[in-house]
């Protein structure tokens, strides 16, 4: 097993700094969204009017907002919030992305045309209108959050999948394949979804932080996730009224989310460079 | 003073790991108004040594050289030296029209207008035996033939008014005949302009056509140098022996005479036969040229049975018809006298009919190890043979699974090792993926992949000529011996008929779509009927300076497109007939051959009685 | 081409029509009337929704709408029942698209300036310094990146104005902020696709006939590199001039993203269609631009549209 993530981990990764650095940020992210808020000595939630919009000291690292919350407590929870919504529609809109991109690209013909062209239509609408209407009706919160991300978050994925599948649908091996006599799906599932494993890869990275980002924005606009519960775009939209005054509330919140987001990137970036020398090297040279 | 003097040129490249020594210390001349040649396989460093002689090569690189001169001064790309490259497609700029192509490089030579280089242009595609230039000059690459962008690229070298062509693999990815009008143009250019050329080339032919000094290179080295007849005559070292040993293919072994001892394996004459595959006149239509039209051929068992011509004759659609990639638009097939369904001929098939391919590098597929792929075909083998009777019995032993499946893994594992050491690879290779392996061993992959599922139809698409020459050599036997050994039926697809005139028993030419000539290979070779046949042997440049020279080929006509409505070759042909034009032939059969060619009709040559000879009418 | 575009028209037509069907329909699920409101009777809710046709059934509103959409009339406002939609969107629009023209002028020269120096430059730093700002500007979203603008040009710095559109000094913070990732992106596809068009064959054959550098990456190289860059540039201006939700509501601009955002809290249907539907016709007006063009840049398939 341990061989394993070490053989996965070098064939994606390789000796890449950006990539290492991406990665240990994110660790200590996820200990960080983990730890503040179960160990921490203030909750995210509770109010306290003496202590309200105090700066940066010793007892609140990052101060308290305007209702007396520790922020310090409630960034990192609000980072928790973000990070699992982010890796939960990721996954969700991984598998079916691959899955419907996959079909549609295998089936081909008037399949084809026909999955491609609701996809197309779903897309057209934007994503806010979704969440917007989700929330309406099933009330303001993660799962409601998620579900409308996963509404059209998976059509990119689709997209991409079912071109490769398309390419490789035509590649001689595949040909080879259909002509030993293998089952249309075990050619699909065992010869060419595994070539198309570095694609999926990088653009299942890709889609983390785009779905974090999605979601702080929405819920900067004030539709997405409800109170009690925060995720940094929240806590940022909480800050945005007295912006003026205290800054720093805005600015935290901030830094917290821009940091993962790059980390997040550094680590896409690394590993689609990676792919592209890998595969480059395996079929450029004569 | 020689046009070109190189003198003890070095090439290093910096890696990672120190640097690494291309070229060693090479030095050649060329002098005026001579076609030098530069000879050696794929990997031997000549390309680099033209780059480094061009001044074009990338900034790792690092050339030392006591001397590079074209008539004393230093070479300038686009003035006093020029080069051609292999590929026309990719060294013309796809989205930029040819005229332009060719006037910016006028522009910047002579610093003339625009009106100027534009009637400069023209002259040079003129001059390059292009018709109607003002015409092509608008056209984008892509919408040219192979030869005119060759031609177009050769234009683009003449622009630059050098003293000297560098000309890297000219003809390479051309056809035959086309190849041999493109190598008379090129000495037909030198002879004209007084420029000299130095031609890159792994071909031994082409540079035995062509040249009057040859340097022989091989890891960076110039190992043997002089005049084209003592290198060809009578070779100084064992390199340029082996070379032009695998140029003039020694015979196979057991080539001929073994094919008519064999009754079991080899092709027998007998009509009563039932041949394992037919295909009656089947049609397949695209949208472009490539296609074919009214095609009828059969394959008998164990025989091999060769289709030649150039690209785009229809030779792969035939073959992807055959396997069920490709479905037909009109026509019967026939396996074992038994018409085909069409749309489910890979299901009737099961796996019967395998297929090696043309690129080594598309047709394995990279995430299996050797080992995975070979049990994949294996795997669907078995599923189907459970259903066939004695496998039944089997199935009911009472015999536990797991015991039962570990035999069979056994079994399987067995087998995959007796292929691979079949094949010329080591048991040991099969973990490893298609990635290590060189395109020789891939090829080799291949093969093995096809025979593990013990087909009866073996198709080749082109299964050698991505190789270089000595693996080529070493995969045609390969091929030659295993099915002499095994006994399957072969189609072997090539257009390379001097290939195929060694491995085949039947050979089929085809041109346009349609078959115009089928009969037994030593037949057709020695004495070809149809006025195509002709061309193409005669197009081929042998291994041998005296005859190379003599290689012929059709003036270029404006209607060298296929004739659609008639004889496809009517358009090219020296013998048309007015007929030929408006009518399509049949195909006239005398004593096993079949010629598609009015010269053999009764109408011209007369009717014939029955025991009538009939000899080649051309 | 010709038929080509045609065909282009003609789905662009048939989604756009798809669009209005599935927003229609999404729209009347959104539970409440978009009357209730703390102090309004029942009564009063039904004779408003009885003006407006809101009590027929949910086909024949449809239609109705339907048949006024293809006349051009988007209805009016039920919040604002004195303006037209389409006045609405007469007004916001101006103010969206300068900004987002004003945006995309600024990446395009921007990223393909720095896409083309990544590419060609010798210098490591100089390639590293491009591609670490490219990250950064396309790693951070684009609202934590306005309002990080916003804090320190307007709050700690006060240089710039942080809301309105007064003068053209009022652009700056919005326009950085809505270029900041497309110019990154721009940067990246050119500067990487430019790398690839350099080592091929072409290239090598243009010095082989004695052209300059410049020429073969100007003339040459950089015609074929701009494919995916414009594949790229067509959607994001696309959105660019629908407007952007945030950005328009931080630096309180009057433009479509916020009267969007506002008619999607407020329930106002007439204005949720007509802006999606307004939206959707700009992107699918610019896609078929985007695709006209790169088929015009690329001649293969331009003859095969013919």
């Amino acid at each position: 097993m341990l061989r394993r993530i070490r053989q996965h981990w070098k064939n994606y990764i390789g000796t890449s700094r950006m990539a290492l650095i991406g990665c240990i940020i994110l660790g200590v992210w996820i200990v960080l969204a983990i730890a503040v808020p179960l160990f921490g000595p203030w909750s995210f939630s509770e109010q306290n009017a003496g202590i309200r919009n105090q700066t940066s000291s010793l007892l609140h690292w990052f101060g308290t907002d305007r209702f007396g919350r520790d922020l310090f407590t409630r960034v990192w929870y609000g980072a928790g919030i973000s990070l699992a919504v982010g890796i939960i529609s990721t996954a969700i809109n991984g598998i079916i992305g691959v899955l419907y991109g996959a079909g549609s690209g295998y089936a081909g013909k008037r399949t084809d045309i026909v999955l491609m062209r609701i996809a197309d239509i779903i897309s057209a609408i934007p994503s806010m209108l979704y969440v917007i209407l989700i929330t309406l009706v099933m009330g303001a919160g993660v799962g409601s959050m998620i579900l409308g991300l996963c509404v059209a978050g998976w059509i990119g994925m689709a997209r991409i999948v079912r071109g490769e599948i398309i390419k490789l649908k035509e590649t001689e091996y595949a040909y080879a394949a259909r002509m030993e006599g293998i089952k249309p799906l075990r050619i699909l599932l065992r010869h060419l979804l595994p070539n198309t494993a570095g694609t999926i890869v990088v653009n299942m990275i890709f889609l983390v932080p785009q779905a974090i980002f999605t979601e702080a924005f929405l819920s900067f606009l004030g539709v997405g996730i409800a109170a009690p519960a925060a995720s940094l775009g929240t806590i940022i939209q909480e800050a945005r009224s007295q912006m003026i005054l205290y800054p720093y509330q805005m600015m935290y919140p901030l830094l917290v989310l821009c940091i993962m987001l790059l980390a997040l990137n550094m680590v896409g970036n690394a590993v689609e460079q990676r792919l592209s020398i890998r595969t480059g090297k395996g079929t450029g040279d004569k | 003073m020689s046009v070109l003097d190189v003198r003890n040129l070095s090439v290093q490249y910096l890696t990672e790991n120190g640097a690494s020594e291309i070229i060693k210390d090479i030095s050649f001349k060329v002098e005026k108004g001579e076609i030098a040649g530069l000879v050696g396989e794929s990997g031997s460093g000549k390309s680099t040594a033209m780059l480094a002689v061009m001044g074009l090569l990338g900034n790792r690189a690092v050339i030392r050289s006591d001397q590079i001169t074209v008539s004393g001064e230093k070479p300038v790309p686009g003035k006093n030296a020029a080069m051609i490259f292999q590929d026309s497609l990719s060294c013309l700029n796809p989205s930029v029209k040819i005229g332009r192509q060719i006037r910016e490089t006028v522009q910047e030579r002579l610093k003339c207008s625009r009106k100027e280089a534009e009637v400069r242009a023209e002259e040079l595609l003129d001059m390059a035996g292009i018709r109607n230039p003002a015409l092509r000059m608008r056209q984008y690459p892509f919408e040219l033939s192979g030869g005119m962008r060759q031609r177009v690229v050769l234009a683009i070298a003449l622009a630059c008014e050098p003293e000297l062509i560098i000309a890297d693999e000219p003809t390479t990815a051309l056809d035959t005949l086309v190849q041999a009008q493109i190598l008379l143009l090129f000495k037909r250019i030198v002879r004209e302009t007084g420029t000299s050329m130095l031609l890159v080339s792994h071909d031994m032919g082409v540079t035995a056509a062509m040249c009057g000094r040859v340097y022989v290179m091989h890891k960076g080295r110039i190992v043997e140098s002089g005049a084209a007849e003592d290198i060809f005559y009578s070779p100084m070292e064992e390199y340029t022996k082996r070379l032009l040993n695998d140029a003039r293919g020694g015979s196979l072994p057991g080539y001929g005479h073994e094919s008519t001892e064999n009754t079991t394996c080899g092709p027998v004459d007998g009509n009563g036969k039932t041949p394992v595959f037919r295909m009656e006149h089947v049609t397949k239509i695209f949208d472009e040229r490539e296609g074919i039209r009214d095609l009828s051929l059969e394959i008998q068992k164990g025989e091999i049975f060769a289709l030649v011509g150039e690209s785009g004759s229809g030779k792969t659609t035939a073959a992807r018809i055959l396997t069920g990639i490709l479905k037909e638009d009109g026509g019967t097939l026939y396996y074992r006298g038994a018409a085909l369904n069409r749309d489910r001929r890979m299901d009737a098939f099961a796996g019967r009919v395998q297929m090696v391919f043309q690129d080594p590098y598309a047709s394995l597929n990279p995430c299996l190890t050797v080992r995975e792929s070979l049990e994949e075909a294996l795997r669907a083998a078995g599923t189907r043979a459970v259903l066939s009777p004695e496998t039944a019995e089997h199935a009911g032993h009472p015999e536990s699974r797991p015991a039962h499946r570990n035999r069979e893994k056994g079994r399987m594992e067995e087998k995959i090792d007796r292929m691979l050491r079949l094949t010329g690879l080591s048991p040991k290779d099969a973990d490893r993926y298609p990635g290590d392996f060189s395109g020789g061993q891939r090829q080799r992959i291949g093969i093995a992949r096809a025979l593990i599922v013990e087909p009866e139809i073996l198709v080749c698409d082109e299964a050698l000529s991505s190789l270089d020459a000595t693996t080529r050599e070493q995969i045609l036997e390969l091929i030659f011996r295993i099915q002499r050994k095994i006994g399957f039926a072969c189609l072997f697809i090539s257009h390379d008929i001097y290939v195929v005139r060694r491995i085949s028993d039947r050979i089929g030419v085809m041109y346009g779509g349609h078959i115009v000539e089928t009969g037994e290979t030593k037949k057709i070779c020695s004495d070809p009927w149809h006025p195509y046949t002709k061309q193409l042997i005669e197009a081929v440049p042998e291994p041998d300076p005296l005859r190379a020279a003599k290689i012929k080929a059709s003036p270029v006509k404006d209607g060298t497109g296929i004739n659609q409505s008639g004889c496809p070759f009517a358009g090219r042909c020296g013998y048309a007939l007015e007929c030929c034009a408006g009518e399509v032939p049949e195909n006239y059969l005398f004593n096993g051959r079949e010629v598609s060619c009015f010269l053999y009709s009764d109408r011209h040559s007369g009717r014939r009685s029955s025991d009538y000879k009939m000899t080649s009418q051309i | 081409m010709l038929r080509y575009t045609w065909k282009r028209i003609l789905t662009g037509i048939f989604s756009l029509f798809v669009l209005v069907t599935v927003t229609f329909f999404l729209v009347r699920i959104i539970p409440g009337s978009p009357f209730q409101r703390g102090g309004v009777s029942e009564e009063v809710v039904e004779t408003i929704e009885q003006e407006y046709g809101l009590n027929e059934p949910v086909m024949a509103q449809y239609f109705s709408y339907l048949g006024n959409v293809v006349r051009g009339d988007l209805g009016i406002s039920y919040q604002d029942p004195a303006t037209q939609v389409s006045d609405i969107i007469a007004r916001a629009w101006p103010v969206t698209a300068s900004i987002g023209i004003a945006a995309l002028a600024v990446s395009v020269i921007l990223g393909t300036g720095l896409g083309i120096l990544k590419a060609v430059s010798k210098r490591r730093w100089v390639r590293e310094v491009i591609s670490a700002g490219g990250m950064l500007a396309a790693g951070i979203p684009g609202f934590a990146a306005a309002i990080l603008l916003l804090l320190v040009f307007s709050v700690k710095l006060k240089w710039l104005p942080a809301s309105g559109l007064l003068s053209p000094v009022h652009y700056i913070l919005p326009v950085t902020a809505l270029a900041l990732y497309p110019s990154a992106m721009i940067a990246r596809l050119v500067g990487n696709t430019l790398e690839g068009e350099l080592q091929k064959d072409y290239v090598l054959f243009a010095r082989a006939k004695g052209l300059g550098k410049g020429q073969i990456i100007l003339t040459h190289a950089l015609k074929n590199a701009y494919l995916p860059a414009l594949n790229y540039i067509g959607p994001a201006s696309a959105s660019l001039l629908t407007g952007s939700f945030v950005i328009e509501s931080i630096f309180t601009i009057p433009g479509l993203g916020r009267e969007f955002v506002s008619s999607i809290t407020n329930r106002d249907y007439t204005l949720i269609l007509g802006l999606t539907i307004f939206m959707g016709a700009v992107v699918i007006v610019v896609n078929l631009f985007t695709d006209l063009l790169c088929a015009w840049l690329n001649p293969q398939t331009r003859r095969a549209y013919r």
